[in-house]
């Protein structure tokens, strides 16, 4: 069986298409696809750009037989390139400002941390922390390479492959066409 | 995709089940048959998706029957026929592409095409 066709019965076993059902595809494909081969005839020419898309091609198949439902396109199509397009735009800007951040050369970003010491630990107290026991606020200054720029530009570049991946995976199925 | 061949592909999309009903009106046939019926007269598939899910749907929708049987010493194929519903289908979208062709053809007809070698 060729790659193709197992690829289409993976997906088909994802969608939970009844193995009687998927077997009868499978088989049909699995013997159009080798009388092409054998006739000199690509895939392609048998599939259109189907063929480089099996996953859309085995759930195409299966919705139009009425195995499965028929996934609401034209409403994902309309809502998904605005949520697309404003993580994005977030993510673009997490990376501008990560890069200046990290360009402008001096630390500037500090984390400052709230407790309270227990007297024990004060030994000796430093007299103007005031008296044991009191809310104080210790303040940790970050070195040259400080961390909280390179997280915020590693979860941008990480954001923007996501949105990279997410837009290629965009708008792939449609009815399918002839061409004289 | 070219301008000619995506024009093409367009005018074609909506009379594709219409094509496909007329060449197993003429015998029955499995998919890749059809598909080889399709390219004889001119027609290949291009562009996205295949004549599967079509005839999934014309499945779905009562408009063939199918079978399967042993092809040329080959493995058992799933052939495809027009019913009943999918005959009276044919006629009617067959009536209605040759309507819409002659109006098309008559608008177009005032048109002088010059080439331009």
């Amino acid at each position: 069986m060729s790659d193709f066709v197992e690829q289409c019965r993976r997906e088909w076993r994802r969608l939970d298409v009844p193995d009687p059902l998927a077997d009868e595809m499978a088989a049909d494909l699995a013997s159009d696809l080798g009388e092409a081969e054998a006739e000199g005839v690509s895939a392609e020419e048998l599939l259109g750009s189907s063929a480089f898309d099996p996953r859309s091609f085995a759930a195409s198949w299966a919705a139009e037989r009425g195995i499965i439902p028929v996934p609401p396109r034209r409403a994902n199509a309309r809502r998904r390139p605005l949520v697309l397009v404003a993580f994005t735009a977030v993510a673009a800007i997490a990376l501008i400002v990560a890069a200046l951040l990290l360009l402008t050369g001096e630390p500037r970003v500090s984390v400052v941390a709230s407790r309270t010491t227990p007297p024990h630990l004060l030994s000796p107290p430093p007299a103007f922390f005031g008296p044991p026991g009191a809310s104080r606020q210790v303040l940790v200054q970050t070195s040259a390479s400080t961390p909280v720029e390179w997280i915020l530009l590693l979860l941008a570049i990480v954001a923007l492959g996501f949105a990279a991946w997410l837009w290629s995976r965009w708008g792939r199925s449609r009815p399918p066409s002839v061409a004289a | 995709m070219a301008l000619g061949t995506q024009r093409r592909t367009e005018l074609l999309r909506g009379v594709l089940d219409l094509c496909l009903l007329a060449v197993m009106d003429e015998g029955p046939a499995y998919g890749y048959e059809m598909t080889k019926r399709l390219r004889d007269r001119g027609l290949a598939i291009v562009g996205e998706g295949s004549i599967y899910p079509l005839l999934g749907r014309l499945e779905r929708d009562g408009l063939v029957e199918t079978y399967r049987a042993a092809s040329n010493g080959g493995p058992p194929r799933k052939y495809y026929r027009p019913s009943s519903a999918g005959r009276l289908a044919l006629a009617l979208g067959v009536s209605e592409w040759r309507a819409a062709r002659d109006a098309v053809d008559t608008v177009l007809a005032t048109v002088k095409v010059e080439v331009v070698s």
